[in-house]
C-alpha cells in the first residue's frame, strides 16, 4: 500500500536527458509487459538468426523444422508454466514422459507383444500422467511437502519404474499412423504445431474463462488472500498438477511418434528446456504472472536459440551453457523479489 | 537522578512521511545520560517510526540527529550500534537455531578465534561473565529456541550492552518496545530492577502502552499524538489521568465520524456468539450484534479482541462455543465455512491478506462471487464486467480501467476495491481490522461514509480501529477486552458519546 508516491513526480531534465528518460521508460515498459517483453525478445533473436546465417534461419524449411519442434516444446511447457503460475514447480516431467513413453511403446503395433490399440493410446497415456500429476498434488497439498521434493522424487521413481516395466530395452513402433502423424502437415503447418496450438487455445480458455483459472491466478499472486477469499486452495493445486501431468502424457505420445521407438531414455533433456521455455516467455517463477500464451512463446525462444546456434555450427556445449544463462536472465526478469523475503 | 546529565540523543525537528500518511510532523526528542525515558502515544502516534529513525533502519525525510553533540547521518542499524543506540524489539530478533552464546557474539566471532579456528569455549566464557552483568543465570551453550520470551528480552540486552561496549561507547541507549508484554509481574519486576541497575552507565527508551509501568520506571514521560509531541512531563508525580488525556488528544471534531448519519441498529439479531473460547488468547466470549448495528472491539494488543475477530472470521479456530447467523448456527472452521454463512473479513494487511496485488480490479472484485458468474462452465465475461464496473461507481473508486493492476493504485483505492469484495459477496455480517490504517484523511472520510451507509442498509460490523477516538465515533456500542477477558460494554449512542478517558480504564 505504499508503494504509490514514485508516480506523477514531475521530470525536470531537459533535452537529452528527457530523451534518454523517455527511450528508458519505453524500454522498462516493453522489458516488464508480460506478453509483449518476451515477443520481442523473440523478434529480436529471430532478426539476429536470420542475419547471422544469412537467411537459412527463417527459410520455410527451417522455419517448419522449429514449429515442429517447438509444438512437442509448447505442450510440455504449457504444463510446466500452469504449475509455475500457482508459484510451485514440477521436476517429475522426465518421469512421467518415460513412464509414458513405455507404455506407449507396450500398446502399440511392436516386435514384442501383439498389443495394436492405435491412437487409442493417447487417452491412455493422457490418464496415467494425468494419475502422477494427481498424486504429486495430494502429496504436496496434504502432507505439505514443497512442491520441487515431491516432484522431484516422483520424476525418479517414475523412471525407475519404466525401466522396470520395459525391462530397459527400446520398443520399435511398428503402427506407420504414426509416422504420418509425426512428419505430417497441412498447408505446410506440422500437425504437431496444430496440436499444441489447439491446446494452447485451451489451456488459454481455462486461465481467462473458468473460474479455476482465476483462482489459479489467485493463489499464485496471493495465496493467503485466496484462502480467505474461500477458494480451497488444495483443490486448484492438484487439478493443476493434474492437468500438468496429462499434458506431458500428450508430449510423450508425440515424442514416440516422431521417434517411432519408446525407452526410458527418450524423455531425458526436456526438463530442462521446458522450465526454460516456461520461464523465458515471462511467467514469473514466483506466480500469478504470465501464462499459457508466455509457455507458447517461450517454447519458440527456446527451439529458435537451439536451432540457429546449431546452424551456426556452435559447439554443443556452448549451446547448453547459453539455455543456462537464458534461464537464469530470464528469471532475474520475472521474478517477484517482494514475495521472497531471503532468497535461500 | 540523572537528569543533571548533558542530552546523549538529540532528533530535532524530524519529519517522515509515506505515501498517504505524515507519520512524524517536526518532532523533537531528547535523551539525557543516565535516565529512563518512558514514549508513550496511541497505535499510529508515531513512537516506533521515530525509533526506526534512531536506529537507521529509517531515514527521516528532514529533521537534525545529534548523538553525543554530533550530527550523525545515521545510514544503517550497524552504524547505530556502533554508535551505541541499539533496540530490542517487541518479536524478538534472536535466532532460535543457535545457541546464546553464539546469537550474543553473531557477527564478532573473530574475536574469539584460537589457532585460526573457533574457540567455543572462550565463547562460552566469555557470555557467561556478559549475562552476569544483567543478572543472568544461564547456561551460555543452550539453544535459544529452549529459552523462555521472557529471557530472550534479557539475552538482547545483554547483547546490545556488549556491542556499545565493545565499540567503546559510553552511556549507551537501549531502546525497549513493549517488553512487558510477554512477561508476568514478577518478570516485570526484575526487568524494571535491571532497568534501574543499568541506569547507572546507561540511558533507556521505554516505550509501553500500560501506563502505570511507565510511570513507575521512567524519569520523563513523553506524549506522541499523530505525529507530533503533545506534551512532556517529569514522571514524578504525574497522574495516568492527565498522560492519557494528552495520549487521546483534544475532544472531538465536529462530525467527524458522521456520527449525525448514525441510525439506531434494527430489532433482529445478525450475529450472536455463544462461549466461543480459544485456550491461551480468550476465555468465553458472548455477545449479539443486531442488523444495522456497527459494534466496536476495544483493547490493548494482546487482549484478545483480534483472535476473537480472526475466529469468527474462520481464519483462526476456536476450542469451544459457537456462532449463529440471523438465529441459524453455523460451524465455522475454514474462510469458506465464513463466506457461506454470510461473514467477511476484511484484513488489517492488504499487502498480504486483500489484494491480489498483480491482478486487475476487475479479477479482485469478483473473486468471492465469481461462481455465480459462470454459465456452461465459462465466466460470463459481461456480467463480470458489470458487477465490477457497479462496485467501482458505487464505491467512487478510482481507476484509469477495470484491467489496472491492483499494485498501481492508492492505498485508499485498494482498500476500496478490498471491501467492494465483500460486499459484492453479499455478506450479512462485516469484519472491518482497522479499516483506515495508513490512508490519507480524504480516503478515511469515505469509508466513514461507506460504513453508515452499510448499517443503514441492514449489515451487521464489526469494527477494531487505530484510535478509540475511531471506535468511539464510529460504533453503536463497545465491547472492550483486557487479557482475553470482556471486561466492559459501552453504549455510544449519536448524542451520547463516552469520552476515551472513561474508556482506557477497562483497557489496561
Amino acid at each position: 500500500m505504499m508503494d504509490t508516491g514514485e508516480r506523477n513526480k514531475p521530470s525536470r531534465g531537459r533535452g537529452k536527458r528527457t530523451i534518454f528518460k523517455e527511450i528508458g521508460r519505453g524500454f522498462q515498459f516493453v522489458i516488464s509487459h508480460t506478453t509483449i517483453g518476451p515477443l520481442s525478445v523473440l523478434a529480436l533473436i529471430y532478426v539476429i538468426f536470420t542475419i547471422s546465417t544469412l537467411g537459412t534461419f527463417t527459410s520455410l524449411e527451417n522455419i517448419q523444422v522449429i514449429f515442429s519442434l517447438s509444438g512437442l516444446l509448447a505442450i510440455m511447457a504449457l504444463g510446466s508454466s500452469l504449475v509455475i503460475l500457482i508459484g510451485a514447480i514440477d521436476l517429475s516431467l522426465e518421469g512421467v514422459m518415460a513412464i509414458s513413453s513405455m507404455i506407449c511403446g507396450l500398446l502399440l503395433k511392436n516386435p514384442i507383444n501383439s498389443a495394436d490399440f492405435g491412437f487409442l493410446v493417447l487417452p491412455i497415456v493422457m490418464a496415467i500422467g494425468a494419475v502422477i500429476g494427481f498424486v504429486n498434488g495430494v502429496i504436496i497439498t496434504k502432507v505439505k511437502i514443497p512442491s520441487f521434493m515431491v516432484t522431484l522424487g516422483m520424476g525418479y521413481a517414475t523412471l525407475g519404474l519404466a525401466v522396470i516395466i520395459g525391462k530397459g530395452a527400446t520398443i520399435q513402433i511398428l503402427d506407420n499412423r504414426l509416422q504420418t502423424l509425426a512428419n505430417g502437415d497441412i498447408i505446410g503447418i506440422p500437425y504437431i504445431t496444430l496440436v499444441a496450438v489447439a491446446l494452447l487455445v485451451i489451456t488459454m480458455a481455462i486461465q481467462r474463462r473458468t473460474a479455476l483459472g482465476k483462482y489459479i491466478f489467485a493463489i499464485g499472486g496471493n495465496e493467503t488472500l485466496a484462502q480467505m477469499a474461500g477458494i480451497r486452495i488444495d483443490r486448484v493445486k492438484i487439478i493443476v498438477f493434474t492437468i500438468s501431468g496429462c499434458l506431458y502424457g500428450i508430449g510423450s505420445f508425440f515424442l514416440v511418434s516422431r521417434l517411432l521407438a519408446s525407452s526410458t531414455m527418450i524423455s531425458t533433456g526436456y526438463l530442462f528446456p521446458s522450465i526454460t521455455a516456461a520461464v523465458v516467455g515471462g511467467t514469473a517463477l514466483s506466480g500469478g504472472i504470465g501464462g499459457a500464451l508466455n509457455a507458447f512463446i517461450g517454447a519458440l525462444v527456446v527451439t529458435g536459440v537451439n536451432n540457429g546456434m546449431v546452424l551456426l555450427n556452435v559447439n554443443p556445449y556452448a549451446v547448453g551453457a547459453v539455455n543456462g544463462i537464458l534461464l537464469i536472465i530470464a528469471v532475474a526478469l520475472t521474478i517477484d523479489r517482494k514475495k521472497i523475503g531471503i532468497i535461500k | 537522578m540523572g537528569m543533571g546529565n548533558g542530552p546523549v540523543i538529540e532528533m530535532r525537528r524530524i519529519s517522515k512521511s509515506f505515501p498517504g500518511v505524515r507519520a512524524l510532523d517536526s518532532v523533537d526528542f531528547t535523551v539525557h545520560g543516565n535516565e529512563i525515558v518512558g514514549l508513550v502515544g496511541e497505535n499510529g502516534a508515531g513512537k516506533s517510526t521515530l525509533m526506526k529513525i534512531l536506529i537507521g533502519l529509517y531515514r527521516q525525510d528532514s529533521g537534525e540527529l545529534v548523538i553525543r553533540n554530533e550530527t550523525i547521518d545515521l545510514l544503517d542499524p550497524k552504524t547505530a550500534v556502533n554508535l551505541g543506540v541499539g533496540m530490542v524489539f517487541q518479536e524478538g530478533s534472536l535466532l532460535p537455531n543457535l545457541t546464546v552464546a553464539e546469537n550474543l557474539f553473531l557477527r564478532h566471532e573473530r574475536s574469539f578465534r584460537k589457532n585460526g579456528f573457533l574457540s567455543q569455549k572462550k565463547m562460552n566464557e566469555e557470555a557467561g561473565r556478559q549475562l552476569e552483568k544483567t543478572g543472568m543465570k544461564i547456561d551460555p551453550g543452550m539453544f535459544v529456541r529452549d529459552i523462555p520470551a521472557a529471557e530472550r528480552q534479557m539475552i538482547e540486552i545483554t547483547r546490545l550492552l556488549w556491542l556499545s561496549r565493545i565499540s567503546g561507547v559510553d552511556n549507551p541507549v537501549l531502546i525497549l518496545d513493549e517488553p512487558t508484554t510477554v512477561l508476568v509481574s514478577d518478570e516485570i519486576e526484575r526487568l524494571f530492577g535491571i532497568m534501574r541497575e543499568l541506569k547507572t552507565d546507561s540511558s533507556i527508551i521505554f516505550i509501553s502502552h500500560r501506563l502505570e509501568e511507565v510511570l513507575e520506571i521512567s524519569d520523563r514521560i513523553v506524549i506522541f499524538k499523530d505525529g507530533r509531541n503533545v506534551e512532556e512531563l517529569k514522571a514524578d508525580g504525574a497522574e495516568i489521568h492527565k498522560v492519557e488525556q494528552s495520549m487521546v488528544g483534544r475532544e472531538l471534531a465536529e462530525d467527524h465520524y458522521k456520527e449525525s448519519e448514525q441510525k439506531e441498529p434494527m430489532e433482529n439479531v445478525c450475529l450472536e456468539v455463544r462461549g466461543l473460547e480459544k485456550e491461551g488468547s480468550f476465555e468465553p466470549v458472548s455477545f449479539k450484534l443486531k442488523k444495522g448495528e456497527i459494534l466496536s472491539l476495544v483493547g490493548v494488543l494482546g487482549s484478545g479482541k483480534e483472535e476473537v475477530c480472526r475466529c469468527i472470521a474462520g481464519i483462526s479456530r476456536a476450542d469451544r462455543g459457537h456462532i449463529e447467523v440471523t438465529g441459524k448456527r453455523v460451524k465455522i472452521s475454514t474462510p469458506k465455512d465464513a463466506i457461506k454463512a454470510g461473514i467477511g473479513y476484511i484484513p488489517i494487511d492488504r499487502r498480504d491478506e486483500g489484494l491480489a496485488l498483480q491482478m486487475d480490479v476487475c479479477s479482485n472484485i469478483t473473486l468471492v462471487t465469481l461462481h455465480s458468474m459462470i454459465s456452461c462452465g465459462l465466466i460470463n465475461l459481461g456480467r463480470e464486467r458489470d458487477e465490477a464496473m457497479h462496485w467501482v461507481r458505487q464505491l467512487n473508486i478510482k481507476t484509469p480501467s477495470l484491467k489496472t493492476q491492483c499494485m498501481s493504485l492508492s492505498g485508499g483505492n485498494q482498500q476500496k476495491i478490498v471491501l467492494s469484495k465483500w460486499l459484492a459477496g453479499n455478506v450479512n455480517v462485516l469484519l472491518l481490522d482497522h479499516p483506515t490504517r495508513g490512508i490519507d484523511v480524504g480516503a478515511k472520510e469515505e469509508i466513514y461514509k461507506r460504513i453508515r451507509v452499510l448499517a443503514a442498509e441492514g449489515l451487521a460490523i464489526i469494527v477494531m480501529s487505530d484510535t478509540l477516538e475511531e471506535d468511539i465515533g464510529l460504533s453503536n456500542r463497545m465491547i472492550v477486552m483486557r487479557d482475553g477477558r470482556i471486561t466492559r460494554e459501552i453504549y455510544c449512542p449519536s448524542d451520547g458519546k463516552p469520552k476515551p478517558v472513561d474508556i482506557i480504564t477497562y483497557m489496561v
